[in-house]
């Protein structure tokens, strides 16, 4: 299959996705900075937590949303959740990066067939390099906590 | 009438929050029968406890949400579903919908969308 970079239109609605995530979730507003290529030999930034889907269908890549324990602590709060546990971090920094990624597919349609999350604790799963175009991390900031989500992606071409 | 909820959900934090939010006084009264974290923990479920409502998520292990929604309602026509997914495609959304879902709810979601979707479900 021909695959084709991300274009900056792309990588637009990942950085959408994260203020409609944070808007409706918490009612206080994340900013979201300029999306930057990302030149690692893995294509995520690791923190605390981080929440990793796998893209195929009409993809191939990942997308990582890495966040520190304080931020995900306070989003429980704003969820009501009382547990926080190990468990309650990986879930609910896999579900973000779940909800981020489904937002995408308001641009790419179904041809962005993105897999549950796999979660972990800082570097602890090794990421398969599937894509082969430039990762773009996008930073943000919420309170006093930063995150990002590294969106590492190639589309396939139409025929 | 007390009404019979199924939450379906890879996410425990999700499942927990939509079982916090059936206090709402707006919504009637609401038992939760089951939570379960995939398609096949969410048909034995359904079968088991006959839920009037269900939410249920789409991208699950397992089973996955599509494919749970075709079979509960052809086992359990009555069961009314209300999607809850993050996937933001309208042909997903129609895709639930033929295959028997009654309503369509994207995550993030506030609340009250929520609610309000629950009270649309149980028209």
């Amino acid at each position: 299959m021909n695959y084709r970079h991300l274009s900056p239109d792309d990588i637009e609605v990942f950085s959408e996705a994260i203020s409609n995530f944070f808007n409706l979730m918490t009612r206080q507003p994340a900013v979201v900075k300029t999306a930057y290529v990302f030149k690692q030999p893995v294509p995520i930034i690791w923190n605390d937590f981080n929440g990793v889907i796998q893209a195929t269908g009409g993809f191939r890549g990942t997308i990582s949303f890495s966040a520190p324990r304080g931020l995900l602590n306070e989003i429980l709060v704003v969820l009501g959740e009382s547990g926080k546990s190990q468990a309650h971090f990986l879930d609910i920094v896999g579900e973000i990066a779940n909800q981020l990624s489904g937002r995408a597919r308001k641009h790419f349609g179904e041809a962005l067939d993105i897999s549950a999350p796999i979660s972990c604790e800082r570097d602890a799963i090794a990421l398969q390099l599937t894509a082969e175009g430039p990762a773009y991390a996008i930073p943000l900031t919420w309170g006093p906590y930063e995150a990002h989500l590294v969106v590492h992606l190639d589309l396939a071409r139409r025929a | 009438m007390r009404y019979k909820l199924l939450v379906v959900d890879d996410s425990m934090i999700i499942r927990n929050h939509i079982t916090r939010l059936m206090a709402d006084p707006r919504l009637p009264k609401i038992e939760i029968v089951g939570l379960a974290s995939d398609g096949e923990k969410a048909l034995a479920a359904a079968l088991e406890h006959r839920p009037d409502c269900i939410t249920m998520d789409l991208t699950m292990p397992n089973m996955d949400g599509e494919a749970c929604i075709e079979q509960i309602s052809k086992l359990l026509p009555d069961a009314r579903i209300l999607v809850v997914s993050a996937l933001a495609d309208k042909a997903t959304a129609l895709r639930a919908l033929t295959k028997g879902a009654q309503g369509f709810l994207h995550k993030p979601f506030t609340d009250d969308q929520l609610v309000e979707s629950l009270l649309e479900l149980m028209k």
